[in-house]
């Protein structure tokens, strides 16, 4: 059997031996950051909005890397699944987009000037591209759904919230016949039926310099608008989306909306970066 | 008591357990919001109410870690305290120090560091408070100049405790380095050096209440604490898997946090085999309660709860769900929580010098048996919301907010379970501060426990 002296002697050396293998891959860890955190990227904006995140204790709600409190939805990717527009009007008044009622929960506002909300959304930005191993290997998503045929659990459409137009556009993204939301996910990279929408603002803008491109918008808003409206003005490559020329989305948007819900439709997307 | 000077830890005591009441109404605060709506959060958001709650618990735990050993090294080294009266000063300190952090944080004054949201200052009096105590207590050591080895692990546990904490004073500009030495204070606390304190309060008691030979409890003492740093130490990179560091933490942080629960099951298995070996030597069975309780549920909340999640292809899912406080709150209660309560129920008879037997009274075994079954009502609640998140939100994809209505019924089975924590927790302040005897006259504390039977009889 052993004696004190040996477990003591095994206390001693294998405390020891793995503190300093510890420390050595510190080392090793501390010196490849830079690069796997993009560092050149942590400009004095993104430190400054660290400094909004940690001042507003953002931390005890949220998860960031996963790590946090779990009273609110994780913010990792949340600048990739949604554009600073939105994300600066969402800061201003998250009223407008949630509501309590339906949630058991809403942000309280944060009382966040122009500066700061900038700022925590470029330390968002930046975090949002760290190199995280592949975390989250599917997007965690606020709302709504990334998965075809869940949308249904996810419960019966939320009414907008408020009256500003991206808030309706995005409801009415769920409540109209048939739902947009069958078809296109608002998450980058995920496809559903039709093409993703998940960066469509983005996508947008390019797509209107593409040669192939033929149709008669000269901005995003305007080719998000034209697709809603003249569903094969320009298609989508990818032999799942259409045959023949023609698109397999409805025709009917341009008729069975009013202008006014196009205009908030357009709203919305154009949020999507 | 069998040096004069061990009194301070009960004043010690009566400011942990006051924090502990304390921190139940922020608890309790916490889960009401988790139902909602929530009509205070515009001046008491979620976010005070949890910094507030977990700042409680690490306070008043600490707070206990020093009564403890205020009361353990005295005896442990046969020899009176180096100097009471600063031992008073830095209580208080240290109490102010923490109400200021609880006020402030009321008030949105914060580090917004999880964790340690503890404000510049108030990090500073900590240092100090753990400085003057740890010069205090070497000082008490020296000047008695005998040192076991349960004292040792004891008092080691807690300067490195106090060690461990200075990386908390350093600010990173780059979030990932933030996080990465964040953890070098709160995961190298609780799943390293508290450990130590935790086994060695355990070898304590355990020789005390069940008459077991010292040589071979502090012998196997040193594997435990062995094996909890062969685990503990790389186990820290379970914490390291998806935060912007190298990959090779992954496997390092699976196989090591695997090894995790070896040290509590070991722990688990000397509280048993201490028992079953030597019996049960004192008439304090309420603090035996608490010792063989904190080995088991340590055991369970620490080690299989943790490892339940550590494996990098799980944790993937898991990681930033409800599956996380399924694990800390068993964890923290069986290891930290209970052990302290168990050197309390344990003291204080012989501080007030009153009959041992009559520590076994009703409120302070309910005391026990309502926050152990509360406690494991919770963890059931939280892994039960926490596999639903997994599934729905991580891998069906469903969003956050749609998940958490779903998760509703998970945390009315929480609001039930938590109260009854509660009430658990209300009967040993109860139990503490009016059943638990106390002399009436300033004579009374030097009569012996004979007179004592003899009066009532």
């Amino acid at each position: 059997m052993l004696t004190k002296r040996q477990t003591r002697a095994f206390f001693y050396a294998s405390s020891g031996i793995f503190a300093l293998i510890f420390l050595g891959l510190t080392v090793d860890a501390h010196r490849q950051v830079p690069t796997l955190t993009n560092e050149a990227n942590n400009t004095p904006e993104v430190i400054a909005g660290k400094h909004v995140w940690h001042r507003k204790n953002c931390v005890n709600c949220h998860t960031l890397l996963g790590e946090g409190a779990y009273y609110a939805p994780d913010l990792t990717k949340i600048t990739q699944q949604r554009g600073s527009a939105y994300l600066t009007a969402f800061l201003k008044d998250p009223t407008k987009f949630y509501s309590e009622e339906r949630d058991r929960r809403i942000m309280p506002n944060q009382n966040l000037s122009d500066l700061e909300i900038r700022q925590v959304i470029a330390f968002l930005d930046w975090v949002s591209k760290i190199n995280t191993q592949g975390w989250p290997p599917r997007p965690i998503l606020v709302s709504g759904s990334a998965t075809p045929g869940t949308e249904a659990l996810a419960g019966p459409p939320r009414p907008a919230a408020s009256n500003d137009p991206i808030a309706l556009g995005q409801a009415l993204f769920r409540t109209t016949t048939p739902g947009c939301f069958t078809c296109h996910s608002t998450t980058a990279g995920v496809t559903l039926v039709g093409p993703s929408l998940g960066n469509i603002a983005t996508i947008a803008a390019q797509r209107i310099k593409d040669p192939n491109y033929h149709g008669k918008a000269t901005d995003a808003a305007s080719y998000i608008r034209e697709s809603i409206a003249d569903t094969s003005a320009y298609i989508v490559p990818g032999g799942s989306f259409s045959a023949g020329g023609t698109s397999f989305m409805p025709p009917g948007f341009g008729t069975s909306l009013t202008a006014q819900q196009i205009d908030e439709l357009v709203a919305y997307l154009s949020t999507l970066r | 008591m069998r040096h004069r000077t061990q009194g301070v830890a009960y004043a010690y005591f009566v400011v942990a357990l006051l924090l502990y009441g304390l921190q139940m109404v922020f608890g309790l605060l916490a889960i009401s919001k988790y139902l909602g709506p929530d009509p205070i959060r515009d001046w008491l958001p979620f976010d005070r109410v949890k910094a507030i709650h977990t700042n409680l618990l690490i306070v008043w735990v600490l707070t206990g870690f020093m009564g403890a050993t205020y009361w353990v090294v005295p005896e442990e080294s046969r020899g009176e305290l180096y100097s009471p009266k600063l031992a008073y000063w830095s209580l208080g300190l240290w109490t102010a120090a923490g109400v200021t952090a609880v006020v402030g944080y009321l008030f949105g004054w914060t580090e917004g560091n999880k964790l340690l949201e503890q404000p510049f200052p108030v990090k500073i009096a900590i240092v100090v408070v753990m400085l003057l105590f740890l010069y205090n207590i070497g000082m008490t050591i020296r000047k008695a100049g005998r040192l076991t080895t349960t004292e040792g692990v004891l008092v080691a546990g807690l300067a490195l405790a106090a060690i461990l904490y200075l990386p908390a004073l350093v600010t990173f500009n780059n979030y990932t380095l933030s996080i990465y030495y964040r953890w070098w204070t709160v995961h190298l606390w609780v799943e390293g050096v508290w450990e130590m304190i935790q086994a060695s309060l355990l070898a304590y008691l355990l020789i005390r209440l069940s008459g077991a030979d010292r040589e071979v409890m502090e012998k196997w003492l040193y594997v435990i604490v062995g094996l909890t740093f062969i685990a503990g130490i790389l186990g820290t990179a379970h914490h390291y898997y998806w935060i912007g560091v190298p990959g090779y933490w992954l496997p390092i942080g699976g196989i090591f946090s695997a090894l995790e629960p070896l040290a509590f099951f070991g722990m688990a298995v000397y509280a048993y085999s201490a028992i079953r070996r030597s019996g049960i030597a004192h008439p304090n069975r309420l603090a035996l309660h608490w010792a063989i309780g904190s080995a088991i549920f340590s055991a369970f909340g620490a080690g299989i709860l943790g490892l339940a999640h550590t494996w990098p292809s799980v944790n993937q899912w898991t990681h930033g769900t409800m599956i996380t406080p399924m694990h800390g709150h068993m964890a923290f209660f069986g290891a930290y929580v209970m052990i302290v309560l168990a050197v309390i129920t344990y003291a204080l008879p012989q501080y007030f010098d009153y009959p041992e037997e009559h520590r076994e009274s009703a409120a302070g075994l309910w005391a026990f048996w309502l926050q152990v079954s509360g406690m494991f009502g919770m963890t059931m609640a939280f892994a039960a919301a926490g596999i639903t998140q997994t599934y729905l939100e991580r891998i069906l994809g469903i969003g956050y907010l749609d998940t958490q209505r779903k998760m509703q019924v998970h945390y009315l089975m929480l609001v039930g379970a938590g109260i009854l924590f509660v009430l658990g927790v209300a009967l040993y302040l109860y139990d503490f501060f009016v059943v638990a005897p106390r002399p009436v006259r300033a004579d009374t504390r030097r009569h012996s426990t004979a007179d004592i039977r003899a009066a009532e009889a």
